[in-house]
């Protein structure tokens, strides 16, 4: 079992409310955004499928997770494959992945595997091996998935929906029995997060909140954000069951929800193995890049790590030369470390100690000599002449 | 390094043989071909190359031919500041023993393969191989110019007089820069290795990329177009739900007035039936009113036929008369113009007549006033026949007038003037000779108190008879004179006579008269030109006599004889053209010739009766016109009427043929039924008609009532509609279905997933080209400044070799001698004299010399450090000639000053020239 790391910690939002009467709950998971094929560039072709093989390995753990929990159900809120035409394999592991929960399982088509033609889901590639105890959600009409739970959804039917990509789901509901429990599952951006960058039509998150507070919807199951997010009490982003880029907050958990009468208690569960990191440094002397060389020894998990540096300063030629071999053996280590072109600007500064200690005369110092110079004046092409010319002076000295 | 002596023993063809060297200074070893020159280099090659226990086959080439033993070198040779002893034994007995003495006079000695190694370590660590191979010549090696650039000592040498820093640690640096650029770059500056190899795989991921988006895009394409198939296709379906609807409400109506429909359509039967019969008997009837009809209006038309023929037939006969009629008067206006047209011909016979008449008048007029001025003529000219003075007469006359005056004027002055008077009574009686009184003849006898002056240039008597005699004589000259006088008298006699004139003033009078009838003259030819300008009048007025006929030749002859008197009146003498026709007749007066004409005898008489005849003539020949237009009328009028009387005669036979048929027809159909019951069976037929129409109005009522017409065609159209719906449907159904397949398959390919792994590809391939790219950038760079930075630096090391070379040549080609050296330090180009030349066009002997001066050069220059090696040269100058042989053996001998200098060779007299040369003479 290696679901025993539950750890909230590092939740934006953990509010837990303590359930008194558990007698008449239910409980069930929340995931979302598993986009089973994704690719990233940055992992190089073994960090690849490493995280590929990672990402389904934390599927499995969710069926871990459901039996430890004693959750009823599993509910997954869009995305769960990264594109309606991924290749076969990463269908059946999927589906592999998905037997492995051991209680029914409800998807939810999203943006990135919307139920437009040609949609995966109606693809006799999965229609052949979905799994038996796996919905799929391909309308809005309410899914009693236990007695007194019922599942609507608003699946994704296109990939450019005209309107809130939620509403159909609840839009024509009323107040749920009651007794009985209601769940919406929806993929999108808030307004509210997206920060009105959405080129897509965002979800209202106010008529959301009217719907559960009139009791047509108990809980609010949204996907799309990879990261662990409380919108209110009863509106969750699960997050991505794994990490996908260094940019997520909270990423590689499961909700563990479970719904009371009149009251809620929402628990992210770690499921995901690996990490993705942005680091930032500076580096002008020795002292700076040992202590880079310390942050890198102090990271766990490194083989299931990804770094990206972003790097300013100079360095004397043989402090660059130790910075590359440095971040060339970590890479090794690491699953990768990147350094991220766009805020690397660490820049070669040869003094002439440094010439000197290569005790070239004649010819070669006074290239050597140019070629600083042309650095200093700003040609960025002579620093890695200067580098290299350092480098091969000094092997062949 | 110095080579102190060098043993073969059983190398080659040499069984043993030591030569020694002089440490410093140039030595000549001298031995003819096959003797083993080569051999000692050789052996020294082979001693530091090969251990003893070598089988290479250089070994097996230096074993004497059929000799089973072992080939020994032993050379004796300096290095830093050691003496070695080497010797060395291959194939049999193999063995090897080195000794060496240190500076300090230490000796060690290895033996064996730690011999051969530690006599290499030594050679290398003293022996820089370049300068070794550069400065040893071998045989056949004395043309090649050597490139020194990488002998260590010469660079160290020339940096050390040049005063450019030691560049000793740079050596290394550069074949790793070149290596390093060498990975990435080929020499010409093309990308290589690992380095093209990643732009190449860039550029296939670049591609299958770019096909996997396209092929994505396609998808997308795809995804869009079924989703608005999609839409389409259930709008459509609606549509047409709909409208099935429809269709089947329009069925069930239908059905519904059909039964309506067919009622009509039995009673539109039976109208169809009677409205045929009735057609049917109408026909009848209407034949019949035909056939009435027709016999009636045949037989009219008989009638007025017939009437027609009678008339035409009477307008024929009258239309004959007519033009009987018109052509008597035709014939009498013809009559009428005949005689109007002889009256018109006398009338202008008359005028002509009178017009004749009046220009004889005048012609005859014309011809008197010509006889007249003819007469004056002949009289001008008998005036001017008569008159003998003319202008110079007068003129001569004149002179002799005044010669008289003058000579009577000498004489009166040279002659006694005698002055007689008388006074008395008496007569005085004056004669003598040559008297002259002057104006007065002298007259013989004076009267009372007459006196006479008398000039007397003769002899002059004055008597009173009686009484007295006075006898005056003239001098001398008094007889000139008095002849002047009377010659000058006699001349003036002459002209007066030969004029016909008393005196010079008769003269002149008689000249003004000449003038005046001349001036006559002239006037009346004038006129006589004037006259006779139009021609003779004669022969004018002998044709128009002629022509008038009246006056016969008598008359004529007559009338001219009348005009001819006037004519030679006063002018006797004078013969007239007229005289020529003078007749008896003469007296006949012109007044009394007539034309007898009966008609006016005035011209405007008679022109006035002319133009009356004429307008006669043109009225009748106007009429004439009018005649014979009304003839032709009457004639073609006449044809035309006879023409229409035949025309209806045979109209009016036909009219009466068609009458009979017309009837007998009429009685056929009369035979068949009577008129009346013609007209019964048609108004019972239409009663029968009427009665149908009306039942038919009442269903087609109720037709109309149910819109029983119009549902059909309402449900063709909605069937029509439905049908292309229905077609438009399937079309649509086809597409998605199609374009649904097709998306099936890209999910069973993972499209998706292939576009993803290709740009992942491309990614790593890329950054992977961008590193290499880097690097490759890099050691282009780094090689770039590197050879640009030696190329400089050796630039400056040339000059120290370049300048050597140049003072060792000058010394043999003169003070022009100079030499430019390339980077690798080799002589590329000489001057000599101004001319500049590549090495490769210098003379062979040139380039030897070239060569072996650049040698010297470099050992010159080496010469000082510890790394210095002995020049060699086996075999040179063979292109030289004996001028050069001189200069270049000076050199070869001043160059052993600073070092050791070997020349092997056959030709001894090529080095005789070598000062201070130590001479080994090797024997076979």
């Amino acid at each position: 079992m290696g679901v025993g790391v539950c750890w909230v910690a590092r939740l934006s939002a953990g509010q837990v409310s303590v359930l008194t009467a558990m007698d008449d709950s239910i409980t069930f998971l929340h995931s979302s955004d598993w986009q089973l094929g994704m690719m990233r560039r940055f992992l190089g072709p073994d960090g690849q499928a490493r995280w590929g093989q990672a990402r389904l390995d934390a599927v499995a753990r969710i069926g871990e997770v459901a039996a430890a929990t004693g959750a009823a159900f599993v509910v997954v809120t869009g995305d769960v494959f990264e594109h309606n035409q991924v290749e076969r394999q990463t269908i059946l592991r999927a589906c592999e992945a998905l037997k492995r929960i051991p209680v029914p399982v409800v998807l939810l088509p999203g943006n990135h595997d919307a139920l437009e033609p040609g949609s995966l889901w109606t693809s006799a590639q999965w229609q052949a091996h979905q799994p038996e105890q796996v919905t799929v959600l391909t309308g809005t009409e309410p899914l009693e998935i236990a007695p007194g739970v019922e599942i609507v959804g608003a699946p994704w039917r296109s990939r450019r929906p005209l309107s809130d990509p939620a509403a159909p789901g609840y839009a024509d509901l009323t107040p749920a029995e009651p007794g009985t429990t209601r769940i919406l599952l929806a993929h999108g951006q808030l307004t509210s997060l997206s920060g009105g960058m959405s080129d897509v039509p965002t979800i209202d998150q106010a008529a959301l909140e009217a719907a559960v507070a009139d009791g047509r919807l108990q809980y609010v199951g949204l996907g799309d954000r990879h990261s662990t997010t409380r919108v209110t009490d009863r509106i969750w982003f699960s997050g991505t069951q794994e990490v996908t880029s260094p940019e997520e907050d909270a990423p590689g958990n499961v909700l563990k929800v479970t719904v009371g009468a009149g009251e809620i208690e929402v628990e992210p569960v770690r499921v995901g193995a690996w990490h993705m990191v942005d680091h930032r440094v500076e580096l002008f002397d020795e002292e700076s890049l040992t202590a880079l060389e310390d942050w890198f020894a102090e990271l766990p998990e490194k083989e299931r790590t990804y770094v990206r540096l972003a790097g300013d300063g100079s360095l004397a030629l043989p402090l660059l030369s130790r910075l590359d071999a440095m971040i060339d053996a970590q890479g090794e280590v690491f699953a990768s470390v990147e350094r991220w072109a766009k805020f690397w600007t660490v820049r070669p500064a040869p003094d002439a100690a440094d010439l000197d200690a290569l005790q070239l005369s004649g010819p070669a110092r006074a290239a050597m000599e140019e070629l600083r110079q042309a650095l200093a004046g700003g040609d960025e092409g002579a620093g890695a002449a200067l580098s290299l010319m350092h480098r091969l002076a000094r092997d062949a000295g | 390094m110095r080579l102190l002596s060098l043993a073969l023993r059983d190398f080659r063809g040499v069984r043993d043989r030591i030569v020694r060297f002089p440490a410093l200074g140039t030595t000549v070893v001298v031995g003819d071909n096959e003797v083993g020159k080569s051999s000692l280099v050789e052996a020294f090659g082979l001693v530091f190359d090969l251990p003893d226990d070598s089988k290479s086959t250089r070994i097996r080439d230096i074993q004497p031919v059929g000799q089973d033993v072992g080939p020994e070198v032993t050379v004796e040779l300096t290095l830093g500041n050691r003496e070695l002893s080497y010797t060395k034994r291959w194939l049999k007995n193999r063995s090897t023993e080195l000794a060496v003495v240190e500076a300090d006079g230490r000796r060690r000695s290895w033996t064996g393969r730690e011999a051969h190694n530690e006599a290499e370590r030594l050679f290398r660590q003293h022996v820089d191989p370049v300068l070794w191979q550069t400065l040893m010549v071998s045989q056949g090696q004395s043309l090649v110019l050597p490139t020194p650039a990488d002998a260590e000592p010469l660079i160290t040498a020339v940096t050390a007089e040049s005063g450019t820093p030691v560049d000793g640690a740079s050596m290394p640096l550069v074949t790793a820069v070149e290596h390093e650029y060498l990975r990435y770059w080929t020499r010409g500056g093309r990308a290589t290795g690992d380095f093209a190899r990643s732009e190449k795989a860039v550029a296939t991921a670049e591609l299958t990329a770019a096909q996997a988006l396209k092929a994505m895009e396609e998808v997308q394409q795809d995804i869009r177009r079924a989703e608005r198939l999609t839409l389409d296709l259930q709008d459509v379906t609606g549509r047409l739900t709909d409208h099935l609807t429809s269709v089947e409400e329009l069925r069930e109506r239908k059905k519904a007035t059909d039964e309506i429909l067919l009622r009509r359509d039995s009673v539109r039967h039976r109208a169809e039936t009677a409205r045929a019969r009735l057609e049917n008997h109408t026909r009848t009837r209407v034949e019949r009113e035909r056939l009435l009809d027709e016999a009636e209006r045949f037989a009219k038309i008989d009638a007025e036929l017939a009437e027609r023929r009678s008339d035409a037939e009477t307008v024929a006969r009258t239309a004959v008369e007519s033009v009987h009629a018109a052509e008597a008067a035709l014939a009498e206006v013809v009559e009428l113009k005949d005689a109007r047209r002889t009256d018109v011909q006398e009338a202008e016979r008359q005028v002509s007549e009178l017009m004749d008449r009046a220009e004889l008048d005048r012609l005859l007029g014309q011809q008197a006033e010509l006889v007249d001025v003819r007469a004056r003529i002949a009289a001008a000219g008998t005036v001017l026949d008569r008159i003998k003075v003319d202008d110079a007469l007068v003129v001569a006359l004149e002179s002799a007038r005044a010669e008289v005056v003058e000579a009577r004027a000498a004489l009166a002055a040279g002659v006694p003037e005698v002055s007689v008077r008388r006074l008395g009574a008496e007569p005085v009686e004056l004669s003598g000779t040559g008297l002259d009184g002057g104006a007065r003849e002298v007259p013989s006898e004076l009267g009372f108190d007459e006196s006479a002056e008398v000039l007397v240039s003769g002899e002059l008597v004055v008597g009173v008879p009686g009484q007295v005699e006075v006898t005056v004589r003239a001098g001398g000259e008094a007889a000139t004179l008095r002849s002047r006088v009377d010659e000058a008298v006699r001349r003036e006699k002459d002209l007066l006579k030969k004029a016909g004139v008393k005196d010079v003033a008769a003269a002149r009078e008689l000249l003004r008269k000449a003038d005046t009838a001349t001036a006559e003259l002239h006037e009346a030819r004038r006129t006589e030109r004037t006259l006779t300008t139009g021609g003779d009048p004669g022969e004018r007025i002998a044709v128009l006599t002629a022509r008038l006929g009246v006056g016969a030749d008598d008359d004529v002859e007559a009338e001219e004889g009348g005009g001819k008197q006037p004519a030679v009146e006063g002018v006797p003498g004078q013969m007239s053209l007229f005289e020529e026709f003078a007749s008896p007749h003469d007296t006949l007066d012109f007044e009394d010739f007539e034309v007898p004409v009966s008609a006016p005898d005035d011209l405007a008489g008679a022109q006035r009766a002319l133009e009356e005849a004429r307008d006669a003539l043109a009225e009748v020949e106007r009429l004439l016109g009018d005649a014979e237009f009304a003839a032709a009328q009457a004639r073609k009028a006449a044809d035309e009427d006879r023409s229409e009387a035949q025309q209806a005669r045979a109209r009016s036979e036909l009219a009466g043929e068609r009458l009979a048929a017309a009837v007998e027809a009429l009685e056929a159909a009369r035979d068949l039924l009577d008129d009346d019951a013609v007209s019964a069976a048609e108004a019972e037929a239409t009663g029968e008609v009427e009665a149908v129409l009306e039942e038919l109005a009442a269903v087609q009522e109720q037709a109309d009532a149910a819109g029983a017409d119009q549902i059909a065609g309402e449900l063709t159209d909605a069937l029509a509609v439905a049908a292309r719906l229905q077609g438009e449907r399937d079309t649509l159904r086809d597409a998605l279905r199609t374009t649904e397949g097709r998306l099936e398959q890209s999910g069973r390919d993972g499209l998706a997933t292939r576009r993803d792994l290709a740009e992942l590809e491309l990614a790593g391939v890329r950054a992977e080209h961008d590193s290499l790219q880097r690097r490759a950038e890099a050691a282009r760079r780094v090689h770039e400044t590197l050879s640009r930075h030696r190329a400089e630096a050796q630039t400056k090391y040339s000059e120290p070799l370049q300048s050597r070379i140049e003072s060792l040549g000058r010394s043999v080609y003169g003070p022009s001698f100079r030499v430019w050296l390339d980077d690798d330090l080799a002589v590329a180009e000489r001057e000599l004299d101004g001319a500049r030349l590549p090495v490769e066009a210098l003379s062979t002997g040139a380039q030897e010399q070239l060569a072996i001066i650049t040698r010297l050069a470099i050992s010159h220059l080496v010469s000082t450090g510890e790394s210095s090696v002995p020049v060699i040269f086996d075999d040179a100058l063979g292109w030289s000639d004996k001028a050069r042989l001189r200069d270049m053996g000076a050199l070869l001998g001043r160059a052993g000053d600073h070092g050791q200098i070997i020349i092997l060779t056959c030709m001894p007299d090529r080095y005789e020239y070598v000062p201070k040369a130590t001479f080994i003479k090797l024997d076979a």
